[in-house]
């Protein structure tokens, strides 16, 4: 339906109900002539509201459909259509990434102003000081590159005027976008009308998440709009590292996300003393659960039982905790990256594998490539 | 750090033994930890071991050195201190490397990590 808009057709609109030109042939022009009597052609805009075609300035249309109901269902007549129109519309008031949720589920807050800064070199010199959330997102505005556009769209973000509108227009049950008047219009005319609709009727359905996004960016109105953009950058891209630490949203749900610390180039002893180089590799932590440490890349350690990517590090006394708390975090990512790094007893051989050979029939792995 | 690297960082020279002394007492994987200065003869004849004690014993600390300590002395709950990848022994000399500040003024530093031993076990 929404093709025959596009089209840029000539069309009538009459009583809410849309006519769309009448193809033309002989059969068509027989059963007209049956319809049309000369004197029912009298007055064309006179009582022809239940009428399935209509004459008017020498042409033919055809009853379509009502524009509103055409509205109201688009969403499932073509659901791919009304979400790239849904897309549109939430993007054009910065509803789209769901920065609000974002910013008001705190996972991203917990991670940037209270794991984080546990992680990083936040101080110049000597001092050692606690860094507001300001000054972090100061340091953070230092270390990653924000590209431009964020800063335009942070002006946006910050701009709640025209969500306020909406909301009062809404709450006044105004209609949100009158209908087009009757008559001859244009297909490009109404399909411009429709989709000022379309987006009218997302804004009414998103009602509890504006007004939310109202409520989240006035509690942000005070913020300097760099970190707005910082904050835009982080939420949409999802991912960040600062000095080693870091986190990655996962892509099934953008609520979660692996946080992680690389744990550095170590050297672990075996039991005749000899040296082994472990290679750097990021320890993480999941926000949903298990609550374990594990090593994000493809790995051996005595501590891993095989060499491959996303294991769990072997702990001793280690109760992952129940929910995720800031304190948590950096307790099993600290767990993880001590037992990579200083749990290894060479005279106990601790762990699945020893660094040396044991001349015994069981399957391991081997660390001789690591040997310096 | 690696061995390697280690013993070339550490050659000081006689001037250089004369410098400040800056320690940091960091709590497990964190960045920054607490910072004390020793002036030049306040540390050379004593061991490493004792001039973190003292520094852990420090009076009047900011709310964020409190948390720090606090910190720390949990990690030294059944842990230990290392000195790049090494249980401190011996004199501060001996960990000590030469840094400067921003402004040029050289001193000496170790950073020093307490660490809570994870032994690694069996996966539940």
């Amino acid at each position: 339906m929404k093709q025959l808009l596009d089209a840029g057709l000539e069309l009538v609109l009459e009583s809410d109900f849309i006519y769309f030109p009448l193809l033309f042939d002989p059969d068509i022009e027989k059963e007209i002539q049956t319809v049309f009597h000369p004197e029912e052609n009298k007055g064309i805009f006179n009582g022809y509201e239940s009428k399935a075609v209509i004459k008017l300035k020498d042409k033919y249309f055809v009853k379509g459909f009502r524009l509103d109901t055409l509205v109201k269902n688009y969403e499932s007549i073509n659901p791919h259509s009304y979400q790239h129109m849904k897309n549109e519309c939430l993007r054009r008031y910065q509803l789209m990434r769901e920065v609000d949720e974002t910013f008001l589920e705190g996972t991203l807050r917990t991670i940037l102003f209270q794991v984080m800064p546990h992680f990083i070199k936040k101080n110049k010199g000597l001092s050692r000081k606690k860094l507001s959330d300001e000054a972090i997102l100061d340091l953070i505005g230092q270390k990653i590159n924000v590209p431009e556009g964020y800063y335009q769209e942070a002006k946006m973000f910050m701009d709640i005027d025209p969500l306020k509108e909406i909301l009062k227009n809404i709450e006044n049950q105004a209609p949100l976008l009158e209908p087009p008047g009757n008559g001859l219009t244009s297909g490009y005319k109404l399909r411009d009308w429709f989709r000022n609709a379309v987006h009218a009727k997302v804004l009414s359905d998103e009602v509890d998440r504006i007004a939310k996004s109202v409520q989240v960016r006035q509690q942000f109105s005070r913020i300097k709009p760099e970190h707005i953009a910082t904050l835009l950058y982080i939420t949409d891209t999802g991912s960040m590292e600062i000095d080693g630490f870091g986190f990655i949203r996962k892509n099934a749900d953008r609520k979660e996300y692996h946080i992680y610390k690389h744990s550095g180039d170590y050297i672990l002893k075996d039991y005749y003393d000899r040296s082994y180089l472990f290679p750097d590799c990021r320890v993480a932590v999941s926000t949903y659960t298990p609550f374990r440490p594990f090593v994000m890349e493809k790995y051996k350690h005595p501590f891993l039982l095989e060499h491959k990517s996303g294991q769990e590090i072997c702990l001793k006394n280690f109760n992952p905790p129940d929910e995720l708390t800031a304190k948590r975090i950096i307790g099993v990512l600290e767990e993880g990256l001590t037992a990579l790094r200083y749990g290894y007893d060479p005279r106990r051989r601790n762990g699945y594998h020893s660094l040396d050979q044991l001349w015994v029939h069981i399957p391991t792995i081997d660390f001789e490539d690591y040997r310096i | 750090m690696l061995e390697t690297d280690l013993k070339k960082e550490l050659q000081l020279d006689e001037a250089e033994k004369l410098l400040p002394l800056v320690l940091e007492i960091i709590p497990g994987h964190a960045a920054e930890g607490l910072i004390d200065i020793y002036e030049p003869g306040s540390y050379a004849a004593k061991s490493l071991k004792k001039l973190c004690d003292k520094t852990l014993n420090k009076k009047n600390l900011s709310i964020e050195e409190q948390l720090i300590v606090e910190d720390i002395k949990r990690q030294l709950d059944g842990g230990k201190l290392l000195s790049r990848g090494q249980e401190i022994e011996g004199t501060a000399l001996e960990y000590a490397v030469s840094e400067q500040t921003e402004a040029g003024e050289k001193y000496l530093y170790i950073p020093i990590r307490a660490i809570k031993p994870q032994e690694g076990g069996i996966l539940d």
